[in-house]
């Protein structure tokens, strides 16, 4: 019998961290475009706080990876 | 690097005051500091230096700007400007006014009228072209219209989409002129028709109200053509245009004969009144006392004794530039200027992107432009993705030259895809896996791993996290650094306590792990145990959860491993979906338009995960940030003919 166990913890470990660096980005982006309308300057600091919230996903695919490869 | 950077005072007698600011801002060495917030209020010895002059320098410069102007261009004579140029550059504010003011007398009023008169000549010609195109167009209706006394004759012009309008004058002109009237109407081009109306001159008042209200254009002939026929018309109209013609020409002889005589002293007079306004700008950052004067700056240290020569050229021992002694917390508010070599300059952009360092914060570009392209190598690790940047950024690169954002972005590209293709040899990886199905190449082993990065998972997150552990270490040292710098002890304290806690936490890690040998256990925990009081004396009891927050980021290299791995499969996937398609052309297709789509992958995310590292893991740990940029007081762009 096929063990579905790892598959889906693995997809859910990067899933979920997807999700939650989607709702961070999505907050931080539209705020960031607001404040690089305002302050054009400020658009290389935008760009790093955008890109922080992905070390979830970036986890979850280490995670989710890991489970894949060391578990199966 | 950043330069070291000296704050200077430069005294000397008023008199000398306005050619001081001349050479400082030829040199263009100084930062231009505003003395006049240091002076207390009801100082009668030190004042602030009073803005003279400043208006007239503008006015005369807008002036001289005008007559340069209207006058028609002429070839640059660049050692006549450069012998005016040297000649005026000398002269003081009042005899160059002076001398400005003798051009302006010379030249406004003939310059002014001759324009004026051009003008309206120009002007007049384009309404002739419009008469006769018009009435070349309704000559035909001539025929048509009745010869009477007492009749006049006007023309209008009505879109053609609104052609409706026309009955509705029709009806109206029968109103007012009580059917004395007739109206004839023909199309003079693809928008427009022409309708010429004969009437009553008794109904003059009239009709005219009645085409004003109607918004209709009304062809409003000269008085002279007024009753003419349309030939005579025609004929007086080529004789007034042939005059105007040569009335023209006289006009352009007269100008390119003041042209010839005065372009080049304009020229220079309006560059070097351009020089002078600019200066008068920032009198008001001076001071003063009763004879001398006092400019207060900052100065690159290398670019002092060429400033101090300059000057000593100029005024001789009357004029003294002093270096002040500026305590440590003063030197903040020093500005930053990099002095970096031409490889780190890309990089530099990137800094000031987000923040550019303080003045006594040690500059991360340097360490920047070594890890970032490691960084974005591992993570892309592919020769053909290599070349393939490298050859895109050569382009892009060649083709906007004026970008200097561009040409920066570029280089870091150029840069970066070096790394790139050095880790492809390690990674085996050309396409993916491309070059290793066709026997090109293959992965590298090196201590006993092969780094084929599809099969080595864990090797490779232990190697971006071991990453992690140096270059977050680094920035740990350099904080220290910056902490004795600023003299702050406490922060030095901080940073080496969590360099021993985290260093601590790595060996229980370990050797629980069985990794290295259990009995590190022990050490490891002490090592904690020191670590904490030490943290918390430098940052607090919060210091303490900076050790999580450490640990995070950390394990945020394991990006380097992710990213690559990402990129590797979709590579994989480029390659396996091409091959299965049964069309070599479309397998060709389909693999192709993958590879590009990661390619551009390629580009976009390791570039921004690499920059990320730094800033946010790596910067965090020493980093302030904020710094003011040297501004020196100089011109922006130089006159590409007197230099």
């Amino acid at each position: 019998m096929v063990d579905w166990g790892i598959p889906i913890g693995a997809g859910i470990a990067f899933g979920l961290g997807a999700i939650g660096t989607g709702y961070a980005q999505s907050k931080i982006g539209s705020a960031g475009a607001g404040t690089i309308a305002e302050k054009p300057e400020t658009f290389g600091l935008m760009v790093v706080l955008v890109a922080i919230p992905e070390t979830m996903v970036i986890l979850g695919f280490v995670v989710a990876a890991m489970m894949m490869i060391m578990l199966v | 690097m950043l330069q070291k950077m000296k704050k200077v005072q430069v005294l000397g007698p008023k008199k000398d005051f306005q050619s001081v600011v001349d050479v400082l801002y030829h040199t263009g060495t100084v930062q231009i500091e505003d003395i006049s917030k240091t002076i207390r209020p009801g100082d009668t010895l030190f004042r602030k230096m009073e803005i003279e002059k400043g208006g007239d320098i503008a006015n005369t410069l807008v002036k001289i700007g005008g007559i340069f102007l209207a006058l028609p261009k002429i070839k640059y004579d660049t050692q006549k400007q450069q012998q005016i140029y040297e000649e005026l550059q000398k002269t003081s504010h009042h005899d160059l006014l002076a001398r400005a003011n003798h051009v302006i007398e010379e030249l406004e009023s003939t310059t002014k009228d001759l324009a004026l008169k051009k003008s309206d000549l120009e002007f007049s010609l384009g309404a002739l072209g419009r008469y006769e195109k018009i009435i070349k167009k309704i000559q035909p209706l001539e025929s048509q219209l009745p010869i009477l006394e007492g009749f006049e004759v006007t023309v209008i012009l009505i879109q053609r989409e609104f052609r409706d309008v026309l009955d509705f004058i029709k009806n109206a002109l029968g109103e007012i002129t009580k059917k004395q009237f007739e109206i004839i109407s023909a199309d003079i081009d693809e928008t427009t028709i022409a309708a010429v109306i004969v009437f009553n001159k008794r109904y003059s008042e009239g009709v005219h109200s009645l085409i004003f209200s109607q918004n209709v254009n009304e062809v409003r002939l000269p008085s002279e053509f007024l009753g003419k026929p349309f030939n005579e018309i025609l004929q007086l109209i080529s004789i007034k245009r042939t005059k105007s013609i040569d009335e023209m020409v006289a006009i352009d002889e007269n100008l390119v004969k003041l042209s010839t005589e005065w372009y080049q002293e304009l020229a220079v007079l309006k560059k070097v009144l351009d020089d002078r306004n600019e200066e008068v700008g920032v009198f008001g950052k001076f001071g003063q006392t009763e004879y001398t004067f006092v400019i207060q700056g900052w100065i690159p240290k290398k670019y002092l004794q060429r400033t101090k020569e300059a000057l000593k050229d100029a005024f001789g021992n009357r004029v003294i530039v002093n270096e002040l002694e500026v305590s440590p917390e003063k030197m903040d508010e020093a500005p930053t200027f990099y002095d970096n070599p031409a490889i780190v300059k890309p990089f530099e952009f990137l800094m000031q992107m987000v923040s550019p360092p303080q003045y006594q914060e040690i500059d991360p570009s340097p360490i920047l432009a070594i890890f970032f392209p490691i960084f974005f190598g591992l993570m892309v690790g592919d020769i053909a993705y290599g070349i393939i940047i490298l050859v895109f950024a050569l382009i892009v690169k060649n083709r906007y030259k004026m970008e200097l954002w561009l040409q920066h972005l570029m280089n870091i590209l150029i840069i970066s895809s070096i790394p790139t293709i050095f880790f492809g040899f390690i990674f085996g990886e050309f396409f993916g896996n491309f070059g290793e199905h066709m026997g090109w190449i293959h992965p590298m082993t090196i201590a006993g791993i092969t780094w084929n990065r599809i099969e080595v998972l864990v090797p490779l997150l232990i190697l971006a996290i071991a990453i992690g552990v140096f270059h977050v270490f680094l920035g740990l040292s350099l904080g220290i650094l910056n902490a004795l710098t600023k003299k702050s002890k406490k922060h030095a304290i901080e940073k080496a306590g969590m360099i021993v806690a985290i260093t601590g936490l790595l060996l229980v890690i370990l050797a629980v792990g069985k990794m290295i040998p259990e009995i590190l256990v022990q050490p490891g925990i002490v090592m904690i145990i020191i670590a904490l009081p030490l943290i918390i004396y430098g940052g607090g009891f919060f210091g303490v959860f900076e050790i999580m927050s450490t640990v995070g980021n950390i394990l945020s290299y394991a990006r380097i491993m992710a990213i690559g791995m990402a990129s590797v499969v979709l590579a994989l996937v480029a390659n396996k979906l091409g091959g299965s398609m049964e069309v070599a052309l479309v397998g060709f297709c389909i693999a192709a338009l993958l590879h590009i789509l990661n390619i551009v992958l390629a580009m976009f995310s390791p570039f921004l995960h690499s920059f990320r590292l730094h800033m946010v893991e790596f910067n965090s740990k020493f980093y302030t940030g904020g710094g003011k940029m040297y501004k020196p007081f100089r011109k922006e762009k130089e006159d590409e003919t007197v230099k």
